[in-house]
Parts: C-alpha cells; sequence; structure tokens
C-alpha cells in the first residue's frame, strides 16, 4: 500500500518531498505551478518590508475572484426582469450565497486598492527602470482591467445604486471626442441601459475581460523572470537562496493571510444591495463606486475636464513614464534620495487621487452639495 | 551515397514560392480580416428593442392649468401654463441621470449638482447644454403626442 501510495505520489509530482538540495531544485522545476518561480530567488526580493507582498496579494484576489464568481454565475441570470430576483435568491436562498457575494464584493474593492498600492510600490522602489520599462506598460494595462472588471460587475446586481453608477460611467465614456457616442451606443447595445446593456457587461465581466486579464497576468509574471526577477539595488543583486522552502512557503503564508481577512471580511459585513433599478427615480445623491468617486468629483467641475482630459492624461503619463525616466539610479531601495523630484511628483498625483475620492465619498451630499461626514 | 539532387533552374522555382508565400499571406489575412469584420459588425445592434421615440402623454385636461406633471416613465415634464402646453425633458444634459422640478426655482440634478431654469436653460453648471425641449402635437384621438427626436426652441406652446 505504501509503494502503491509513494508511485502514485511520483507519477504524478516527479520528485518527493524535497529535503536535500539537488530536490529543492528539481522541486521547482517538476511542478507547473511552481515552474513559474526560479530555482533560486534574490534574497532581497523576500524581505517583506520591500514588496509588501502587493503585487501576490492582487493575483491571489484575482483567483478567489473567479472562484467566488463562478459560483455565482449557477444562480445569477443576467435579464433585468430576472438579475435582481436572482440577487435575492444569492443572498437568501442560496446556503453560503451572502457569504460567497461578500467575499466576492469585498475581494473585489480589496483588488482595487492593492492594485493601487502595487504601482505606487513600483514607482517609490523605482522598479519599472529599464530592463522593466514593458511590464510596468502591462502592469498599467492591468490596473485599467481591474477597473473594467469592477464597473462591469457594479451593474449585474440591477439595483438602484448599480443602475446610475452605469448611468453616471457611460455618459462620462460618451464625453470623449469623436467616437465616444458611438462606444457608449456600443457598449449598451442601443441608447439606454436596459437588457442589451445588461447582457453586455455581463458577458464582459464573465468572460472577456476575466480572459484578458489571465492573458496579461501571464505576460506579467513571465516578463517579471525575463527581466531577471524582481529588482534590487546592485549591491544586492547576487545574493540569493532556494526558491524552495524560502519563496514557497513565503507565498503560501501571504494566502494564508489573504484568506483570513476575506474570510473575516465577508462573514462580518453585507455586501449592499439597494431597491431593484427605477430609471425614473435617480436616488440623492446619486454616487458611483467608490473607486469612481474621485472621478465624480472631477466630473462635477466639468465632464470634459474630469471624465477627459484629467483620466485621459494620467493614464498616458502612466504608460509614457518608463520611456521618459530611464534614469537606472534609485532601483532596488524605497524612496531613494536621488530620486527625490520624481518620488515627490508621483506621491502628490496619488495623494490628489486619494482626496478627490475622499472628498466624493464622504464630502458630498444631496445634489452633489457639500457637507461635513460628522 | 547517392549523388545530391540537382537544383532545378532558379527562376521558376522561386516565382513558385513566392506566389505560394504570395497567396497563402493574403488568404491569411483576408480570412482573418473578413472574421475580425463580420465578428465588429455583428456587435453594433441593428434592432433595438426600445421604447418608441414618439408617444402619448396624455389628454390635455390630465395636466390642470399652472401644473408641472412628472411623467417618469418617459423621463420628462408636461408644463400646462396659460400660453399653452411644453414638454421639458428630465434627463441632465451632464451625465444623465433624472433632474427634479422645484416649483418656482427650475429644476436640480441630484448627481453633479447643475441647477437649470423652468425653461430648460442652465443656471450654474457643471452641465454645458440646456434640457432639451420635445416638439408637442395634438393628436386626432385628442392626445398630447411628444416626439423626443425634435427638439423645440424656448417659445414654443401648443394651444389646446
Amino acid at each position: 500500500m505504501r509503494t502503491l501510495g509513494r508511485r502514485l505520489w511520483l507519477s504524478v509530482f516527479r520528485v518527493g518531498w524535497p529535503r536535500t538540495r539537488p530536490q529543492r531544485l528539481r522541486a521547482m522545476l517538476s511542478s507547473l505551478v511552481l515552474h513559474v518561480h526560479p530555482t533560486r530567488v534574490r534574497a532581497h526580493v523576500l524581505r517583506p518590508s520591500y514588496t509588501l507582498g502587493l503585487g501576490l496579494v492582487s493575483f491571489y484576489l484575482f483567483v478567489i475572484l473567479t472562484v467566488t464568481g463562478l459560483a455565482l454565475m449557477l444562480y445569477y441570470v443576467p435579464h433585468p426582469a430576472a438579475a435582481y430576483r436572482s440577487m435575492k435568491d444569492i443572498e437568501y436562498a442560496v446556503t453560503f450565497g451572502m457569504f460567497l457575494r461578500n467575499a466576492h464584493r469585498w475581494a473585489a474593492h480589496g483588488m482595487v486598492a492593492v492594485v493601487f498600492l502595487h504601482m505606487c510600490r513600483t514607482f517609490f522602489t523605482g522598479a519599472y527602470k529599464p530592463p522593466r520599462e514593458f511590464n510596468w506598460v502591462v502592469g498599467v494595462l492591468l490596473m485599467l482591467l481591474t477597473l473594467a472588471l469592477s464597473f462591469t460587475g457594479y451593474l449585474l446586481p440591477w439595483d438602484q445604486l448599480a443602475f446610475w453608477a452605469i448611468t453616471v460611467g457611460t455618459a462620462i465614456v460618451a464625453y470623449f471626442p469623436v467616437l465616444g457616442p458611438q462606444v457608449r451606443y456600443l457598449l449598451l447595445g442601443g441608447h439606454e441601459i436596459g437588457q442589451a446593456a445588461l447582457l453586455r457587461f455581463y458577458v464582459l465581466h464573465c468572460l472577456v475581460l476575466p480572459l484578458a486579464m489571465a492573458f496579461l497576468v501571464a505576460v506579467h509574471f513571465w516578463r517579471v523572470r525575463k527581466d531577471g526577477g524582481l529588482s534590487a539595488p546592485p549591491d544586492r543583486l547576487h545574493r540569493r537562496v532556494l526558491a524552495w522552502p524560502h519563496l514557497v512557503f513565503r507565498e503560501l503564508l501571504v494566502l494564508v493571510l489573504v484568506l483570513v481577512v476575506v474570510h473575516a471580511t465577508a462573514l462580518l459585513f453585507d455586501a449592499p444591495l439597494e431597491e431593484i433599478a427605477d430609471a425614473t427615480r435617480t436616488p440623492n445623491p446619486a454616487k458611483a463606486p467608490w473607486y469612481f468617486l474621485g472621478l465624480q468629483e472631477l466630473v462635477h467641475y466639468g465632464a470634459i475636464f474630469g471624465g477627459v482630459v484629467v483620466p485621459t492624461g494620467l493614464v498616458l503619463a502612466l504608460l509614457a513614464l518608463p520611456y521618459v525616466d530611464t534614469h537606472p539610479r534609485g532601483v532596488g531601495v524605497w524612496f531613494a534620495p536621488e530620486r527625490r523630484v520624481a518620488n515627490a511628483v508621483f506621491a502628490a498625483i496619488a495623494v490628489a487621487v486619494v482626496a478627490v475620492t475622499v472628498v466624493g465619498t464622504f464630502f458630498r451630499g444631496p445634489n452633489w452639495a457639500w457637507v461635513w461626514p460628522w | 551515397m547517392s549523388p545530391a539532387p540537382p537544383h532545378p533552374p532558379a527562376a521558376p522555382r522561386d516565382s513558385r514560392r513566392r506566389f505560394v508565400a504570395v497567396a497563402g499571406t493574403t488568404g491569411l489575412v483576408a480570412g482573418a480580416l473578413g472574421l475580425l469584420g463580420a465578428l465588429a459588425r455583428s456587435i453594433v445592434p441593428d434592432v433595438l428593442y426600445e421604447p418608441p421615440r414618439r408617444f402619448p402623454v396624455g389628454r390635455p385636461r390630465d395636466f390642470p392649468p399652472g401644473s408641472v406633471t412628472l411623467v417618469a416613465e418617459r423621463r420628462l415634464f408636461v408644463f400646462n401654463t396659460p400660453e399653452g402646453f411644453s414638454v421639458v425633458s428630465a434627463v441632465c444634459t451632464h451625465l444623465g441621470c433624472n433632474v427634479n422640478h422645484e416649483p418656482g426655482k427650475g429644476f436640480a440634478c441630484p448627481c453633479h449638482g447643475s441647477t437649470f431654469e423652468e425653461d430648460g436653460r442652465v443656471r450654474t453648471g457643471p452641465a454645458a447644454w440646456p434640457l432639451p425641449r420635445f416638439a408637442l402635437a395634438l393628436s386626432r384621438r385628442g392626445e398630447l403626442v411628444v416626439d423626443t427626436r425634435r427638439t423645440v426652441g424656448p417659445d414654443f406652446r401648443l394651444k389646446a
């Protein structure tokens, strides 16, 4: 029996539980999941204070979102007449349905925040500099995909919050010069938010965008390897340790932490579900999801300025950044003194983004008038 | 050891290769473009299952003199003033929320705070355009019929 078990194990994994150095090297090469990693990894990048594990957390959240999303798809019906009722079913007539929905919602919010922080980490450690310019660009695209996934998912519950957030969001799209109205027409499959729009958002949310995300995540990871691993300062490039156990078990530890936090949040807090969508009644104030409230605050000052000029300018600046700032100094350490100006500029923009988001979330009341949150 | 096969004359073989390469590339590009073109065209809907753009909103006597009535399901306001009937859209021109009517003060948008005069003109932004005023006619059955495809000037009134 022992022998049969061992033969089965070896037929799957090729190596036993790795104990010696050659076994540990071979283990990393013999499994599909593990071979994404190198066999040896820089000691510098294993320090939690360097990466904060933010990229890894983003990836774990994406996996959790995929799994919980698949479960929700078994009950959710993408039709205006049925969508809201199927949400109620998920909440009250499916065992653990509420828990799965909560986990999906909070993991999605968490992913938006963590991806943003991951970008900040990459900037403040100068990790986007050559040869990693293109992987920064892939990262920017991944952040946009994260926002697009959140936005398309937001309509699906078909409640008041969903309906009016998408009304505002797609109206912003129509402000883009030349192609704006046509893109909105394509996105909605018509002139108004109805059955065609719901089905389109559903297909984008469940299939098109996750597939694009999975592909770009693969490119992102592959480029980390091809660019020589995560960045490190020149004097720390060469001290390496074995990926098994040092990297593998740190990754598992982060997975445990993410799972615990997602479970705890999903058990403690319920995802909101307002009344069923009603095109005749705009809630006052009508607010977009929190990560777009900064955009909504800017749109308040002018739709073209806030909805088109500022976001387009920011995205273009992010895409161009690694090709403009190619100076190789200050890579691999937080807040390198040689990068004082770049860090100050980026920090100012990041603080401004957070500030308008906070204003839109807490300081805006009925008719978008200023209110104090206390 | 068999002797190496004799090379055929260079010219015909090169032209044959070029023909295969050009034909293959053309076929590949044409096939891919055809498929993608069909896909791109197919996602533009030709038939919309949306409410008609021209519709009745009720009889004149349904709107008392001096009243402003929200026809919620059509997202517009019907005014009955001494000069006659007129219709103002309830959809904010900024980002598409429904504006609320505040008697004597005009309209206010709950989403981004635009305000409008009673006749639809912008009082304060961020909205850049006035609320459209739609054409109004009396049908043979005595109903007020709104045509949202046609907008009219601020002086338009329907005597009914």
